[in-house]
Order: structure tokens, then C-alpha cells, then sequence
């Protein structure tokens, strides 16, 4: 690596102050920051570690929302009695991610801001309508994704907290990549007082994205064989060398069944 | 290894080259053999399908069944008891026990398949005159050097290079059996060029049937030389003189001399007149071999198929491989464990793909699938024995066989399970997939 400077601050302002500097970078697990950095695709001044910021820790229930920390690393939120107790799919999701090593350093707060079109979270973030609250404002997650690794995120915002509303049923299917293990379709699908969502991510030519047509089917019925003879058009879909955009089609509807069926 | 296990009167073969800038094929585990195997045994499992016979029945049938038998395409294999190997793979797979698995599987919406490999191949590479004669620039004999040191200990340098196959074991146990000395007092010294004299290396499953063949012959010139040296400091010819567990004995008496003792009067020279008899105790040998070696095996691969995702989940290995002798069963399950997840690699996940451009699109494990432990299933490895007449030791090699038995044996179950022959490798989920629409198309259709 080259030479850059290594801030830890240990409140939120003095993050925020650090971060104001020219060409710094946030920096929470760096699952994808650093090995962009080794590589030489990025190359930031100063590197602001977050992991000391109590503003972004934590896991809590309030009322009909979970709270989680930006900070909260996958294995937190995994092996977290609260979210396995309000929303069971997504300590599952969290359990999924990547690697052992991955899940103990990669963060939910890295993984959404990241926005990277295979990741599981975000996919839990828009089908379960989570709130995405920074150190200025509270986007919902429907407004939050823009397209591939882009977010509505400012310069100088930092996500402080995920806020889910809890739903009554809820369950993420993923077909992993056979090689990397990242989705290569992931389904989110939940059930709440507002109606169903159903959040796909892993196939779309634009990152995630909401099945329309598999929520008005589950709105109406909510089982797997109101999904029957439902399909998803592929375009807009990503063909690459793993799958082609027909199949990615294919798999959002045997994922969304399944996922569907172990929602109960 | 057109003929493979089979009996076959004429071989018809005609062979395209095709020129490329990628990369479409290299030398690795198998090299050419696995290739060959798939021909012969995806078109010896379709013929069985299409006359509707069993497929191992009609293996059976058309297997060789004498020995030494002379293919049409050169070469000549030497021994070989291919239906044990059959019968007790089908055993230990409960074949019987097939279609009450297929029906289960059935039931909850997957389909069963089961494929057949009998493969062959030819290693212990090579007679270095047929080398020659195909072109190589090389000979292909192996070579060792066995040091007897004054107290005993043993040194072996060997050309054959140990990068994981466990030489530092098998070649000590080969050499602690012959001496009657413990496995501690043998090392093996390889992948040194400064103390190693000139070798051919670690390929085509030769180290054990010509490496150690060099060892042997080796250690035959050890034992030669220190009978001579016992018949000396026993006072008897070396005629008479008998070597067995360590021990020396003059024939028909009680009269014996340790191993260890009969080293340090090699060196200590006093016992024999050194003008005669050259003092020390170090001996070379060069094993070209005669011919090559067949090891030959039956592997069955059972396996699930999900027609909703095209996800193949192996579910069943048995292996049952003749490699002749073996030295360390232990290490010879491990190289088929190794081998058969190489060829399932193959089978079911790797592929080098470009783009128009000749961009290698699968530079690195994010898009190269490699197999790992959960891909696999447990294996269930055995072996029969028929020892290999063209080496001392009977060893046929194993480092290969996996590699090479396994792709047709995944692609033949795959095809069962669909009921529709067209998958080629790797049968990646997208791959299954759409074979398994294509089969529903078909049966629709019908």
C-alpha cells in the first residue's frame, strides 16, 4: 500500500471533523474499501476508522422498530438475541454474508452506503422499508438506492443507523454465485400492516429492485402458489458469465417461492 | 485410451486441431486421460441407454478379460481384473438400492441420477525408448541414490520431487521394510539440485511405480554389497549369508549380524581387504521401466438435481481402484479423495472463459469456481489388487485416477437424472437448468 493518513476518531463530530479534510475516506469493516485500495482503484489521503464512534453502535428495539447501529458488524447482528427475536430473516441474511472473516468485520452501515449490486443488505433494507437515518436526515430505503454502488448519500453524511420496522412475516433466499458466494439472485421478501415487498438483489442491471409484480401477486395471496405462472421479465436483468439474464429471471421466482414458504 | 476397459475389435479415430490464442487446454492431473475417459465412457453409458441395458451389465459384458491384451490403439495392458472392480463398487454403492432412492427423491420434487466410470489409464511414464520414439527429448527413467551411514541412518535422494503427495512417508516405509530399521533413522532428500543427482520428477503418477523402482533397485545393490560385508565379519561366504527383519544370518545357524553393525564394518573396513571390496555402504540405480502402468477402476457417482435452480448436489462416491501394491493405503485414499475433487471441479464448476477480445473474464476465485469441502460429499474408497508384473514392487500409481475417473461419472448421473444426454462441463446450475427444460420439452412432447 502506499502512504496515507489514519484518523480513529471517538465521538460522531470528531468523525465528521476528520472527514471534512481533503480526500478522506470513511472507513468501517473496509471489505471493499481496502482491497480497492490494494488494488490502486482508490486512493484516499486519510482513512477515518469509525469503529470507535459510540453514536454508531448498538442494537436496540423501540417499540415496532429495530434499531441498528451503522457500526454493527454481520456477526453482530447474526448472533443478536434482539433482531433474531423482531426480524429472524435478517440475523439469517446477516449470518450469510460472505465469510467468517467477512462477518466479522464487514458492517451494515459499509455494506448500504457501499450499495454494492450483490449484497444481501440492501435487499432486507427495501423490502422490509427500513430508514436509513444519517448525521442530517432520515432516507427511506426506496429513495436511499440510486444504481450500481450509488446512493443518495452527501458528501459529509455518514450513516449513524438502520431503522427497520418490524414486520409479521419475513424471509431472504439467496442462490449464491458458485464461485464468489455473493448472490447471484437474492430474494427479501416481507409481509407487513402496509402489504408485501419483495426485494431482489444480486440480478438487477441497476443494483436492487422491487418485484412489482410478485408483490401484487402476494398482496393478493400470500403463498407460494399464488407466485405460480408469475415471471419476471429479464430485462433489466445482468447476463454475465455466471448466468444469464433469462435464468437470473427465472431464479428471482423458485427464490421468492421459497422464500415466500419459509416466511410461513 | 480410446479402448479403455474395453474389448474392442477396431478403433476409428480422427482428430481435429484447432488453432487458438487462449488457453483451452493444459497439462494437469491427467493430462489427456480424462479427456480420453469422458469419450469412452459418456459414449459406452449412451449406448447402454439406447439398447436399453443396464449400464453396468453392459459394461461387464465388453470389459477385456484376459491378459496381456493388445489394443488397437497401441498400447498393451498388462493385467487387470476389471469385473472384481465392478462388483465390489456396485456393493459398496448399494446399487440396489437405486430405485427405491430415486423415488424418494422423486417425492420431494428432485431428480436421482446415477453414472457409471470404468476408466483406464496408462502412467509410470515411461519406457524412455517409446518416449523417444513420440517425440520426447528426454528419457523418462527415475533415478536414486540410497547413503548407508556409519551408524545406520539412511539418506535416499530421489528425482522424484515430493510437493504434497507424502514421498517423505512411503519412500522411508519402502526403505525401513526392506533394512529392518526404524522409520526415524530414513530420511528422503528431494528438490535439492545441489545434492540430488539428475531426475525426471513428480508427473503422471509415476513416483511410486519409477521412483520407487529406483529405490528398489537401489536398495537390491545395498543388500548385495552388505552381504558381502556380513560374509566377511561372519566368516562365511556371502553366498550363505540370509537378510531378513535387520538381521544377517549365516543359513542353517544362529549366527547373525545387526543391520547397524554391518554399516559401521563397511566403513570401518577392518573385517575385508579394501583392495577387493571398496569400503562404504552408498549405492545408485537408474529404473527405466519396460513399460507403462494401467491403473483401472470403477467410480459411481449418485447425485440430486434440483429442476427448479439446476443445483447438482452429490450425494454418493465409490471409488474402487487397482493400483497394484500399495505402500501407504492412507495416502493413496487421500490422492483419490484429492483426485475426485478435481474432476467433480471439473465436472460440475471450472471453466477458463474469455471475452471477444481474449480477455481472461475468470482471472481470479470471484469468478473461477473451484471446489470446496461442502461441494462434496463424503467418499467411499476402496481398491483391489492386481500387483503390476513390469516394476519390482507391483505399484501402478494413483495420483491421477480421480482426476480421471471422475467428470463422466458426475455428467453420466446428471444425464439419468434428467433423462436428456445433452450437458456438457461444466454442468454449472445454468447449465442443468436448461438441460432440464429441455428435458421437460421432450417428455411434453412425447
Amino acid at each position: 500500500m502506499y502512504a496515507f493518513e489514519y484518523h480513529c476518531p471517538a465521538t460522531l463530530s470528531g468523525a465528521l471533523a476528520d472527514l471534512a479534510k481533503a480526500d478522506a475516506k470513511a472507513l468501517a469493516g473496509g471489505m471493499t474499501l481496502l482491497p480497492t485500495m490494494k488494488q490502486r482503484l482508490a486512493s484516499p489521503a486519510a482513512l477515518v476508522d469509525l469503529k470507535n464512534v459510540p453514536e454508531l453502535a448498538g442494537i436496540a428495539r423501540e417499540g415496532d422498530n429495530l434499531l441498528i447501529g451503522a457500526i454493527s458488524r454481520h456477526a453482530d447482528v447474526a448472533r443478536s438475541s434482539v433482531v433474531q427475536a423482531a426480524i429472524p430473516a435478517l440475523a439469517k441474511l446477516a449470518g450469510g454474508i460472505g465469510d467468517p472473516h467477512v462477518r466479522n468485520m464487514g458492517t451494515i452501515g459499509g455494506s448500504l452506503a457501499n450499495n454494492d449490486p450483490s449484497a444481501d443488505y440492501p435487499a432486507a433494507a427495501l423490502a422490509l422499508g427500513a430508514m436509513i437515518v444519517t448525521n442530517k436526515r432520515r432516507i427511506p430505503a426506496q429513495d436511499f438506492f440510486t444504481g450500481l454502488f450509488e446512493t443518495t448519500l452527501e458528501a459529509g453524511e455518514l450513516i449513524t443507523q438502520v431503522s427497520f420496522p418490524i414486520p409479521q412475516k419475513a424471509a431472504y433466499m439467496k442462490f449464491p454465485n458458485p464461485a464468489s458466494r455473493y448472490a447471484l439472485v437474492g430474494v427479501f421478501v416481507a409481509k407487513a400492516a402496509g402489504g408485501v415487498r419483495v426485494a431482489v438483489t444480486g440480478a438487477g442491471a441497476n443494483g436492487v429492485f422491487r418485484a412489482n409484480a410478485l408483490e401484487a401477486a402476494l398482496n393478493a395471496n400470500f403463498s407460494p402458489a399464488a407466485l405460480e405462472g408469475v415471471s419476471v421479465p429479464a430485462s433489466g436483468l445482468n447476463s454475465d458469465l455466471h448466468a444469464d439474464a433469462d435464468y437470473r429471471a427465472h431464479l428471482i421466482g423458485v427464490m421468492a417461492k421459497r422464500a415466500v414458504a419459509a416466511a410461513g | 485410451m480410446l479402448s479403455g476397459q474395453y474389448d474392442i475389435a477396431a478403433i476409428y479415430c480422427e482428430v481435429d486441431g484447432v488453432y487458438t490464442n487462449t488457453v483451452s487446454v493444459d497439462a494437469v492431473r491427467g493430462a489427456g486421460r480424462p479427456e480420453a475417459t469422458y469419450l469412452v465412457e459418456r459414449i459406452v453409458e449412451k449406448a447402454a441407454r439406447e439398447m436399453g441395458r443396464d449400464p453396468a451389465d453392459f459394461r461387464r459384458q465388453n470389459f477385456v478379460k484376459s491378459f496381456p491384451h493388445q489394443t488397437p490403439v497401441i498400447l498393451a495392458y498388462d493385467v487387470g481384473d476389471y469385473p472384481k472392480a465392478l462388483d465390489k463398487a456396485l456393493e459398496l454403492a448399494d446399487y440396489k438400492g437405486v430405485g427405491a432412492r430415486k423415488a424418494a427423491s422423486a417425492a420431494k420434487g428432485k431428480l436421482r441420477g446415477v453414472g457409471f466410470s470404468a476408466y483406464i489409464e496408462a502412467c509410470g511414464l515411461a519406457p524412455s525408448q517409446a518416449a523417444g520414439s513420440l517425440g520426447a527429448g528426454v528419457g523418462l527413467w527415475e533415478s536414486a541414490e540410497v547413503r548407508v551411514n556409519m551408524v545406520g541412518t539412511v539418506e535416499v535422494l530421489t528425482g522424484c520431487h515430493s510437493h504434497g503427495q507424502g514421498h517423505e512417508t512411503t519412500y522411508a516405509q519402502l526403505v525401513c521394510s526392506r533394512l529392518g530399521i526404524p522409520i526415524e533413522n530414513v530420511s528422503i532428500v528431494h528438490g535439492d539440485t545441489d545434492k540430488v543427482q539428475m531426475g525426471m520428477g513428480t508427473y503422471g503418477s509415476r513416483s511410486g511405480a519409477v521412483g520407487m523402482s529406483a529405490i528398489s533397485k537401489a536398495l537390491d545393490k545395498i543388500e548385495a554389497k552388505a552381504k558381502k560385508v556380513a560374509g566377511h565379519v561372519l566368516e562365511a561366504s556371502d553366498q550363505d549369508i540370509e537378510f531378513k527383519d535387520g538381521k544377517f544370518t549365516v543359513k542353517g545357524t544362529d549366527k547373525s549380524i545387526d543391520f547397524v553393525s554391518i554399516a559401521l564394518n563397511a566403513y570401518t573396513a577392518h573385517k575385508f581387504n579394501g583392495q577387493e571390496l571398496e569400503p562404504g555402504l552408498k549405492e545408485t540405480a537408474f529404473w527405466d521401466p519396460p513399460n507403462f502402468t494401467f491403473p483401472a477402476g470403477v467410480h459411481i457417482c449418485e447425485l440430486e438435481v434440483d429442476p427448479q435452480t439446476g443445483v447438482v448436489t452429490i450425494d454418493r462416491w465409490t471409488a474402487v481402484d487397482d493400483f497394484g501394491k500399495l505402500i501407504n493405503p492412507m495416502i493413496v485414499e487421500g490422492q483419490i479423495h484429492g483426485g475426485v475433487a478435481h474432476g467433480i471441479g471439473q465436472a460440475l464448476m471450472e471453466a477458463a472463459h474469455y471475452d471477444a477480445d481474449g480477455q481472461l473474464l475468470t482471472a481470479s476465485y470471484m469468478d473461477y469456481c473451484m471446489p470446496r469441502a461442502a461441494d462434496l460429499p463424503s467418499f467411499k474408497v476402496d481398491t483391489i489388487e492386481t500387483p503390476c508384473p513390469s516394476n519390482p514392487l507391483g505399484i501402478k500409481g494413483c495420483g491421477e485416477a480421480g482426476a480421471i475417473a471422475s467428470p463422466p461419472a458426475v455428467i453420466n448421473a446428471i444425464t439419468d437424472a434428467l433423462g436428456h444426454e445433452d450437458v456438457a462441463m461444466p454442468a454449472t446450475p445454468q447449465v442443468v437448468w436448461r438441460a432440464a427444460q429441455k428435458a421437460v420439452a421432450k417428455r411434453a412432447a412425447e
